[in-house]
């Protein structure tokens, strides 16, 4: 079996705290497990990509080839549509459907896709995909700063690979003990917004 | 007993020098290699440190390593340039303690000002030998060879992992390993290897100690070259036909990636270090019609090997880097996929890349400064001021470099670190009529932007340099420097006082706050307009940092644009630029973004029609 998981979002949004949840989970199944995540200035806003390959066979390149993956986490609109490149025939993905901005786009010199526009090329590029909106979801709990873990709680609903006591126990094991509780409740919140 | 722990490559380097007994541990921040040296926080009995520049780091090393003792310099490839000197001066010394130095690569330019291979610096230019890892677990293994071979061979090791192993993810076995196994400070003088001077060496009919320490590392490299034959990161895979594969460091992973899509297993040559395994590479090329090279960044090897076939008159065709497939960017599965399909157009292949399309345009994204951040205040006022008088700003490397990009646009040049401020002198005594700045930030100062501050001043030149001093290293992820008052691990040290430094260096100091608007764009006129070179120090912890640890910069204040009073004149976002500041281009007025809105209120001064407030 193989499982390759991308995360795509702008920086400061936690793909690498998701990573970390899915990549213990994997080792703990004894599966060989290897990412690599884009790291490039430590500012806020930048596109971050996280990539992670799981695996009952030698793992040799921490990068998912383009066409290749199987799970794709897009925690923000054009940045799942950025990364859909890496998606393979049966791949699917979890967008959460929230907006951040360009430069460009709020100088009018790009123009930022609507929701709309968003999902239909999403459709359009996979068939299989699920809609959530986390980070409302977040921010409606406390902070938005917690739809990475949103976006895991729905990854268990959809995927059985993923078991959902023990990413549970992971998220609960990995979060930072004053994150904890509101992590663990945006879990469940996750799981219930499919 | 070894315990397995899922980490990045970085500290899986970091591991393999602790494990390796190392003392003294110096580096610069740079992607990909920050992480290296910060894992020694962890290690509270290794010296670790942020130095000045990777020059300075490379010779701390360097001294740790005569006084007898395990010593490691970490760098990315700009910070090997800048350590170019020393190294062209211990790799004729040799060392004493074993000696390690992690120049890291970043293919494709992804976090860095160019591309570049800095195996040419360090092999091809220095002769020293070069470690290239294929992941992470060979990058441990490699360092912890790496400090035996030093002290075997008296020669300073290079390890050149690229990001893709720096930044992966993986399990890494954590050795146990005994403290006291390795060798303590101990100096011995050596005169005859340690003292570099153009003075005659009887014993060698007098010619002189330059040209026998040259002699010494030419015959070194013979020895390596040997010692590589048997190297456990060098080895053949036997497969089928006469067209070779070589994959070295991370290109080996992609042809692995890639080589069960074809209906014929290709022999493969695995390569991992510099100098070649003579013997092992021409056992691989006998036979073959066609050999492709899979290498980050030029033509390394692909050259060293064209150079073998030369001179062992073999008639194989060595493709690779040189344009057999593209010379510039990071490989990957794809482009080594199609490399090989063009080098064996015969082999049936079972896989193809086929990338899902998505077939609307996504925007790109830009860098900028965060919400909340004092630089979006002070290029704010600087962009003013320069336009007032029709001014050349002379960027450098800092989170303030953002400032370059739409819709600011301020700076006009980003090259390396601390090129600023001498730019703006040359242009200035170029005769440029337009009135010169800089702009630097702290960390970079003490990098090597202080010897341009010197220069300008002692030159009589005429610009206004501004300081954005944030009191760390911001955009590698806040290491602290020279000037932020505390050392690697939170200890407090000795702090450079700059206003102080400016009146020491000679020019006239001004130094403000910059969230307070108008005090600061009140310095910078008064700058521009006396003469010599001022100094502008704006300072401001970085908010990014201080958000994340609970300081509280300022009196939130919730601020709205009066949709009725905005007339979408867009001079909050391209003067001031804020990611908050959103423009509808249906409504064609903007509004604030409240989930990304900080409430640093700085906004509601930049709206001259009071719409934000």
């Amino acid at each position: 079996m193989k499982k390759d998981v991308a995360i795509a979002g702008v920086g400061g949004q936690g793909s690498i705290f998701a990573s970390n949840v899915l990549c213990q989970f994997a080792m703990q199944k004894g599966l060989n497990v290897l990412g690599t995540e884009t790291i490039g200035a430590a500012q806020r806003g930048g596109s971050v990509i996280s990539h992670m390959r799981i695996s009952d066979k030698p793992i040799y390149s921490p990068l998912i080839p383009p066409g290749s993956g199987d799970v794709l986490l897009g925690m923000e609109s054009i940045e799942l549509l950025r990364h859909m490149r890496l998606l393979g025939p049966d791949g699917y993905y979890i967008l959460n459907l929230y907006s951040v901005p360009t430069v460009y786009s709020n100088l009018g010199l790009d123009s930022y896709p609507s929701d709309e526009e968003v999902q239909a090329a999403a459709r359009r590029a996979c068939p299989r995909g699920y809609v959530i909106k986390a980070t409302y979801k977040a921010a409606e709990l406390g902070s938005p700063q917690m739809t990475n873990v949103i976006m895991l709680g729905a990854l268990v609903k959809v995927d059985d690979f993923f078991d959902y006591a023990e990413i549970k126990q992971l998220v609960k094991e990995i979060s930072p003990k004053k994150f904890r509780d509101n992590n663990l409740a945006a879990f469940e919140a996750g799981h219930e917004l499919l | 007993m070894a315990e397995k722990k899922y980490v990045m490559g970085n500290l899986a380097i970091t591991r393999a020098a602790v494990e390796s007994g190392v003392k003294v541990v110096a580096g610069y921040p740079g992607t990909p290699a920050t992480e290296i040296v910060e894992g020694f926080i962890d290690y509270p009995d290794i010296h670790a440190e942020w130095a000045c520049n990777e020059k300075v780091a490379l010779e701390v090393a360097l001294g740790a390593s005569l006084a007898n003792v395990r010593a490691l310099a970490v760098m990315k490839h700009n910070g090997t340039n800048i350590s170019t000197d020393i190294l062209m001066h211990l790799n004729f010394t040799g060392i004493s303690g074993g000696l390690v130095m992690i120049s890291a690569d970043d293919p494709g330019g992804l976090s860095s000002q160019n591309e570049e291979d800095s195996r040419i610096l360090v092999h091809t230019y220095a002769n020293l030998p070069v470690f290239d890892p294929a992941n992470a677990l060979e990058a441990k293994a490699m360092v912890k060879d790496a400090y035996v071979l030093s002290e075997q061979t008296q020669m300073c090791f290079v390890l050149r992992p690229v990001m893709r192993v720096c930044h992966s993810r993986g399990v890494i076995p954590f050795d146990d390993f005994d403290p006291a196994a390795f060798p303590t400070a101990k100096w011995h003088d050596d005169r005859e290897r340690y003292i570099m001077s153009a003075v005659e060496v009887r014993e060698l009919g007098g010619i002189k100690r330059p040209q026998a320490r040259h002699r010494w590392l030419n015959q070194k490299y013979k020895e390596l070259q040997a010692l590589f034959e048997d190297s456990p990161y060098n080895h053949i895979e036997p497969g089928e036909g006469d067209v070779g594969l070589i994959g070295c460091g991370i290109g080996y992973t992609y042809i692995k990636e890639v080589e069960s899509a074809f209906g014929r297993k290709f022999p493969l040559l695995k390569l991992g270090t510099l100098p070649l395994p003579r013997g092992k590479v021409l056992d691989f090329l006998k036979g073959k019609k066609r050999v492709v090279v899979f290498e980050e960044i030029e033509p390394v090897v692909e050259n060293l090997i064209k150079q073998l076939c030369q001179e062992e008159k073999i008639q194989a065709e060595i493709l690779g880097r040189s344009g057999f497939y593209p010379s510039d960017g990071e490989l990957t599965a794809s482009l080594v996929l199609a490399a090989i399909r063009k080098a064996a157009p015969e082999v049936e292949v079972s896989r193809e890349y086929q990338p899902r399309q998505v077939d609307i345009e996504v925007p790109v994204r830009t860098r900028t400064q965060c919400v909340g951040c004092a630089h979006r205040a002070l290029l704010y006022n600087l962009k003013r001021v320069a336009r007032r008088y029709k001014g050349v700003v002379f960027g450098d490397i800092g989170c303030h470099d953002a400032g370059s990009f739409k819709p600011l646009e301020l700076q006009s040049t980003i090259y390396c670190m601390g090129s600023s401020v001498p730019m703006a002198t040359g242009a200035h005594y170029a005769g440029e009529k337009r009135p010169v700045f800089s702009m630097i930030g702290d960390s970079t100062l003490f990098h090597l932007g202080l010897m341009g501050l010197i220069n300008a001043a002692y030159q009589h030149g005429k610009q206004v340099v501004i300081l954005g001093d944030n009191s760390t290293t911001a955009m590698t992820g806040f290491q602290p420097h020279a000037g932020s008052g505390v050392d690697i691990y939170g200890q407090v040290a000795a702090k450079v006082d700059l206003e102080k430094l400016g009146q020491a260096i000679g020019v006239s100091v001004h130094r403000v706050d910059p969230y307070d608007i108008k005090a600061t764009h009140a310095a910078l006129r008064e700058a521009v307009e006396e003469p010599g070179v001022s100094l502008v120090i704006a300072s401001k912890p970085c908010f990014l940092r201080g958000s994340r640890q609970g300081v509280k910069f300022f009196e939130p204040k919730a601020v709205a644009v009066d949709q009725e009073k905005c007339n979408g004149c867009m001079i909050c976002i391209n003067d001031f630029g804020c990611p908050a500041l959103v423009y509808d281009s249906k409504t064609e007025k903007v509004h604030i973004d409240d989930l990304t809105c900080v409430k640093c209120g700085l906004c509601s001064i930049v709206c001259k029609r009071g719409a934000i407030s």
